[in-house]
């Protein structure tokens, strides 16, 4: 965890270590009573929900279970706002994964933010864009929205007088677009006593790795050249800070094994306009995402393996993909530790293709190998090395197994 | 293992002991004929073996009728230097008892103890049957079984293989088979025999093909919903766009411009039309006036047409009334000469009627003296016809009586020459002068009298003597003949004639007179036919009419004159007449046609001088010249008027065509459809737009993506686990070929040294073919040059010599192993040729060298010469009675 946030908050941002987990809210009252009335404004900033969204590398349990935690961490965002004392949540885009989501999605989402009952801004981003007909149009339809939910289906200002901010959104209306849309921002104009909180959902050009798509450009500049106090930015997953004024949220609850830096809200605050942003980053999500590389040569390595196992809290989901070799032995005791392991994660998965079986002669007495068993198990020992070495992998375990039962049984 | 004696008692036949003692380690050949026992001694060796003591299935080993038999086999033999020595006996006294080298068994104990040195297993109960055998099962071959070996081997097949196993020194394995079997059980729930998916595999298959339809119909649907999101974006801008901008309202303004102009037009043309009507009026009225002129001035030329018709008319009426005076002078003529032939034809008419007179008369006239002399002559044929009917009535007497008289008369006749031959003949000549007196009459001179009856003859004188002719033919001829007379006398009084001469006579004039009255009758007919009274008034008929033609000869005007002579005749007469009435006729025609031809000339002429005056007369009237002068005057007015309008009309026209009304129409037209158009378009993007949100709506509601998500997911989960199943398959499918392929190579290593005993005694029979053993160690395919097959398929006789070698290979085989081997042969090859007979005999002595045989047959001779005495199994039985 310690070498996680270390790489993911290079910058030199520190997050505010969650001492009670995902669970953020159980002292929401008396931070509540500490609110002051009269205080300069502070909002939360979020995006990337991606509701709607399935998994399918898992099992229905677990995919059921990772859908239900993305429900739970709006409630939990809802909660953070309320025990901050947010005056705001803002949503940068992506709400939804896709246009077709079920009404029941639809009303589950919006159903989640009732703790909150200050105003929430979503923005439409490139997997929920405004079209002609949309997930928010089919949310107005189904009468889903609360009041208190402003969505910024059109370029332009939301005025939150009472809360101090002025919101300058841009929307997607088409589901890609090559122009910066926050370009007008330079130019709209917003009350002076008002904070100009910016709002958008795309790529900042020059700053996130090639491979992300080239649509949706935001210039990097845009908070400087708009003379925006905060941009909230969505769409990279990851927490991330382009500059002191502009920030990726990053997804609140992790839903894949790259962009490590996901599972946090952040709560800003700023000393009027004009002020520098202060950005609190508070971890929200549940489910912690491992993707494990290991090479075992010696069987010390396995150790250390199921060591590294043994301490990943129980809300996580691993993928271990292991090379090398392993002798049978081990190899029931690799099996045995996962097994375990799969009662008490979230989710597991190892691939142990790669991985060689290399029996010594106590694996081949144990299990009673003789006659031409112990021929076959030699070949097939040795066709690891060969070209179908992944089907004389599974055949040697295979074989090692019933062996193993049967001399189990024998006993 | 060598079996030394065999006794055995109370078994089946051999009630009495029998011992077959003396036994040699090799070969012993018992012979005897059919039932002499030797499958007896066979039985009873099984039995001693294989059946439990105390079974209650051996009753077949009682000899017949004997309940109270207690069947016993006593076996010696030694085996490994230690002698063995078994009593068994079943039934009524149950026992087994096993003495080895000293050490005494007995019961079961006795009894496993064998079967594990032979190699067998016990029945658990009843009696003991094929898979019990084990390996002497393969060894003792029972008669007409040696080429089965199959079901032997398989029951040998532990013994046999626990025995390679020795040799080998090799472990098979524990358990390889078992986990071979588990291994094609797992791959046959995900794979077939031929390799293919079966069961889960199969069905994630499906499934997967199944889903990825299923998304791919998903992912359509979504393209489409995505598509109606994109139109129904396009289509919101352009509505929008359109309820802004309005076009269609430019267009209806043009519209109403474009018909403004059009209605001006429209004006000018109703003008157009209404001058135009006043100008064809003006052309009818003009045309009717001239059409009158016309009229007037035709009148004069036909005044003087008229004038012509009636000068015509009077030189016809001249010409005709010129002509009347030839053709009166014609039928004046023709008249003349028709009155000339008729009087002609009168007179010839008159020379015909006499001269048809004249003839009359004289035809007549010979007539009537025709008649005349034919009633002359009738005259007197019926004057000599009546005298004959008279001379006919004088004579008529029937011929039929005169028939019967005649006959009468003969009959008397004959009877009277008859009577008087047989008449007492009385004869006499007397004295000259001297008289009898016979019956009254007197007789002189001589003569001779026949007596008929009683006659008295007086003699004067002398009295009278009586003569009374005697006999019965005498008195009946005297009364026949007095009946003839009596009968001849009545009839010539019928007759009423005198005699038949008289009679006869009469005919003959009767008949005459008869046969003149029809001749005179035929004469009467010939001239009066009729009868004389007809001809008579026939005569008085042609008399009256002579005078008649005479009369009107008379009355005719006298004979003409002699130009009568030279005058035509009738027919000539009446042809001249009518030519002459002919052109009478036509000569009066002509004169008829002429004259109406006059009156009709006259009529033209008088009918053409009137209307000639009539119209002379009004034409040169006041009325008549006014009338002329008014219409000149409005002729001139109306060809002015016409003028007028020409000129209005070709102005207006000009004017019309300057506007192009065509063209404004074609605007109208124009301007209307861009209006109806645009609107229409409006309104079908508002139709669209509902029917795109009512649609969207529709579709978002079922969460498309959501669903191919979840789907996306379901197919990742199948194919998962299709991967784990496909990877699992391979593995499997390896693990299956090279176990197989290892426990083939360790079965080759075990099959060689059964393979090398069989080639050692096949060699011998075949010195090119092969047997191969198949991993069950059972014989299986069998090569000879080129043919090639499986052992089942070769003849009986080879199979039974096969199997026979198989069996001396597994002997071989369990003998290199230390287990025990004796051999018996019941009545063996007996399918075999002399040839392979011989080779077999070789294998066999070659194989007695190690084992003991035991050779049962009722054909001695065949194995004369295979170098052992052979021992009679009668004669056996002879020595142990007397022993």
């Amino acid at each position: 965890m310690a070498g996680l946030a270390q790489r993911a908050f290079g910058n030199g941002i520190v997050p505010v270590p969650s001492a009670r987990g995902p669970d953020l809210n159980r002292d929401a009252i008396t931070i509540k009573i500490a609110r002051e009335v009269n205080r300069l404004p502070r909002f939360l900033h979020t995006a990337d929900w991606q509701m709607g969204r399935s998994f399918s590398r898992f099992e229905a349990e677990d995919s059921a279970a990772l859908t239900e935690a993305r429900f739970e961490v709006i409630e939990r965002l809802a909660r953070l706002a309320l025990e901050e004392n947010c005056d705001a949540i803002l949503v940068a885009g992506d709400v939804f994964d896709a246009q077709t989501v079920s009404d029941r999605t639809i009303r589950r989402v919006f159903n989640a933010t009732r703790a909150f009952a200050g105003p929430w801004v979503m923005l439409p981003g490139n997997h929920d864009a405004a079209l002609a007909e949309s997930v928010w149009s089919r949310a107005r339809r189904l009468n889903a929205v609360p009041d208190n939910v402003h969505l910024a289906l059109e370029p332009g200002l939301t005025v939150l007088s009472d809360q101090g901010l002025a919101i300058l959104s841009a929307p997607l209306t088409q589901r890609h677009t090559y122009r910066d849309l926050t370009e007008p921002f330079d130019a709209l104009e917003t009350p002076p006593d008002l904070l100009r909180i910016g709002l958008a959902h795309g790529s900042v050009e020059g700053v996130l790795p090639e491979e992300v798509d080239a649509t949706n450009p935001i210039a990097p500049d845009r908070a400087e050249r708009a003379n925006l106090d905060y941009l909230a930015l969505g769409d990279w997953h990851g927490t991330k800070q382009i500059n002191p004024r502009t920030w990726y949220s990053g997804t609140p609850e992790p839903e894949r094994f790259r962009n490590n830096d996901a599972g946090y809200g952040l709560i800003v605050d700023i000393e009027g306009p004009g002020g520098l942003p202060a950005v609190t980053l508070h971890e929200t999500a549940r489910y912690r995402w491992y993707q494990w590389r290991e090479t075992l040569a010696v069987p010390s390595d396995l150790d250390g393996l199921l060591e590294r196992i043994e301490g990943l809290r129980e809300s996580s989901v691993l993928d271990i993909r292991l090379e090398g070799s392993i002798t049978l032995a081990d190899d029931q005791r690799l099996t045995e530790a996962l097994s375990v392991a799969e009662a008490r994660f979230r989710c597991i998965a190892c691939d142990r293709t790669r991985l060689q079986l290399t029996p010594t002669e106590d694996d081949i007495a144990s299990i009673q190998a003789d006659g031409y068993l112990g021929e076959v198990i030699e070949e097939l020992r040795a066709r690891q090395e060969g070209d179908r070495a992944e089907t004389a992998r599974d055949a040697l375990a295979l074989l090692a197994e019933l062996l193993r039962n049967r001399s189990e049984v024998a006993r | 293992m060598k079996l030394q004696q065999l006794r055995l008692e109370q078994i089946r036949q051999f009630r009495d002991p029998l011992l077959l003692g003396d036994l040699q380690p090799g070969i012993n050949l018992i012979h005897g004929p059919n039932e002499s026992g030797k499958s007896t001694l066979v039985r009873a060796i099984r039995a001693a073996f294989f059946e439990r003591h105390r079974s209650k299935s051996v009753e077949d080993l009682r000899p017949w009728g004997d309940s109270a038999a207690v069947p016993t086999v006593e076996l010696a033999f030694e085996h490994n230097q230690r002698s063995w020595r078994l009593t068994k006996s079943f039934l009524q006294r149950k026992r087994c008892d096993l003495v080895v080298d000293g050490t005494s068994y007995s019961g079961d104990e006795a009894e496993e103890k064998l079967a594990a040195l032979l190699g067998y297993q016990l029945p658990q109960k009843g009696a003991s049957k094929e898979q019990h055998w084990g390996v002497p099962g393969l060894l003792w071959v029972e008669q007409g079984t040696g080429q089965d070996i199959e079901r032997a081997v398989e029951h040998a097949g532990d013994h046999l293989k626990s025995a390679l196993n020795n040799l080998v020194g090799e472990v098979a394995s524990s358990g390889g088979d078992e986990v071979i079997q588990e291994i094609e059980q797992q791959r046959g729930e995900l794979l077939t025999g031929t390799g293919k998916p079966r069961g889960e595999y199969l069905q994630l298959e499906k499934d997967q093909q199944q889903l990825q339809e299923e998304i791919a119909v998903l992912d359509d649907r979504i393209r489409q919903y995505q598509e109606q999101v994109d139109r129904l974006g396009r289509l919101t801008d352009e509505y929008e766009k359109a309820r802004r901008e309005r076009p269609w309202d430019q267009a209806l303004r043009n519209l109403e411009r474009a018909r403004e102009r059009y209605r001006q037009v429209e004006v000018l043309q109703q003008q157009q039309a209404r001058d135009k009507e006043a100008l064809q009026y003006v052309q009818q009225s003009l045309a009717l006036l001239r059409q009158n002129q016309e009229q007037l001035q035709s009148q004069n030329r036909k005044l003087q047409q008229r004038e012509a018709d009636l000068q015509k008319a009077r030189q016809q009426l001249a010409r005709e009334e010129a002509r009347a005076e030839p053709l009166q002078t014609a039928v004046e003529q023709a008249r003349a000469v028709y009155d000339a032939a008729g009087k002609a034809l009168e007179r010839a008419r008159q020379q015909e009627a006499r001269q048809r007179l004249v003839q009359d008369i004289a035809r007549l006239q010979a007539q009537h003296q025709s008649l005349s002399l034919s009633l002359e002559k009738a005259g007197e044929f019926q004057r000599k016809l009546d005298e004959a009917r008279k001379q006919k009535q004088q004579n008529r007497i029937d011929g039929g009586t005169v028939q019967q008289l005649r006959k009468t008369r003969r009959e008397l006749d004959e009877e009277t020459i008859r009577s008087r031959a047989i008449a007492t003949r009385l004869s006499w000549e007397l004295d000259p002068g001297k008289s009898l007196r016979l019956n009254g009459q007197q007789i002189s001179e001589q003569g001779e009298e026949r007596l008929l009856e009683d006659s008295t003859l007086s003699i004067p004188g002398f009295g009278s003597l009586g003569i009374t002719p005697g006999g019965e033919d005498l008195a009946r001829a005297r009364r026949s003949l007095q009946r003839l007379e009596q009968r001849l006398s009545d009839e010539l009084a019928a007759l009423g004639v005198a005699s038949l001469e008289e009679a006869e006579q009469r005919l003959v004039r009767f008949q005459e007179a008869d046969r003149q009255l029809n001749h005179l009758e035929d004469l009467l007919k010939s001239v009066a036919p009729n009868g004389i009274d007809r001809l008579t008034s026939e005569y008085d008929d042609t008399g009256i009419e002579l005078e008649k033609r005479r009369v009107e000869q008379a009355g005719l005007p006298s004979t003409p004159g002699p130009e009568a002579e030279t005058a035509p005749g009738k027919t000539e007469a009446e042809s001249t007449v009518r030519h002459a009435e002919a052109a009478l006729t036509n000569a009066e025609d002509a004169r008829t046609r002429h004259e109406k031809s006059v009156l009709t000339a006259r009529q033209d002429c008088d009918n053409a001088r009137r209307e000639w005056q009539q119209l002379k007369d009004e034409l040169e009237g006041t009325e008549r010249q006014q009338q002329l002068q008014q219409l000149a005057g409005e002729l001139a007015a109306a060809e002015q008027r016409k003028a007028g309008l020409e000129g209005t009309l070709q102005e207006r026209d000009h004017e019309i065509q300057r506007t192009r009304p065509d063209l404004i129409r074609l605007d109208i037209e124009r301007y209307q459809r861009a209006a109806e158009t645009q609107q229409q378009a409006q309104q079908n993007r508002e139709r669209e737009l509902r029917d795109i949100r009512v649609r969207l709506e529709a579709w978002g509601a079922e969460g498309l993506e959501e669903q191919r998500n979840d789907k996306a997911a379901e197919l990742e989960h199948h194919h998962r686990r299709y991967q784990e199943l496909h990877r699992r398959a391979r593995a499997l499918d390896l693990l299956l070929n090279l176990l197989t392929e290892k426990r083939q190579a360790l079965t080759r290593r075990l099959q060689a040294p059964l393979q090398k005993h069989l080639d050692h005694y096949l060699s011998v029979l075949f010195p090119d073919a092969t047997l191969e053993v198949d991993e069950n160690l059972m014989p299986g395919r069998f090569t000879r040059g080129n043919e090639l097959g499986q052992m089942s398929e070769l003849s009986f006789g080879a199979r039974e010599q096969m199997g026979l070698i198989s069996r001396l290979a597994y002997a071989d085989l369990l003998l290199e192993a230390g287990r025990p081997t004796l051999i018996i042969l019941d009545d063996t090859l007996v399918h075999s040729d002399m040839g392979r007979l011989e080779g077999m005999k070789r294998i066999l002595f070659d194989a007695a060298r190690r084992h003991q045989i035991l050779l049962f047959t009722c054909h001695p001779e065949h194995w004369q010469d295979l170098g052992v005495e052979p021992r009679d199994l009668e004669a056996l039985k002879g020595q142990t009675v007397s022993g």
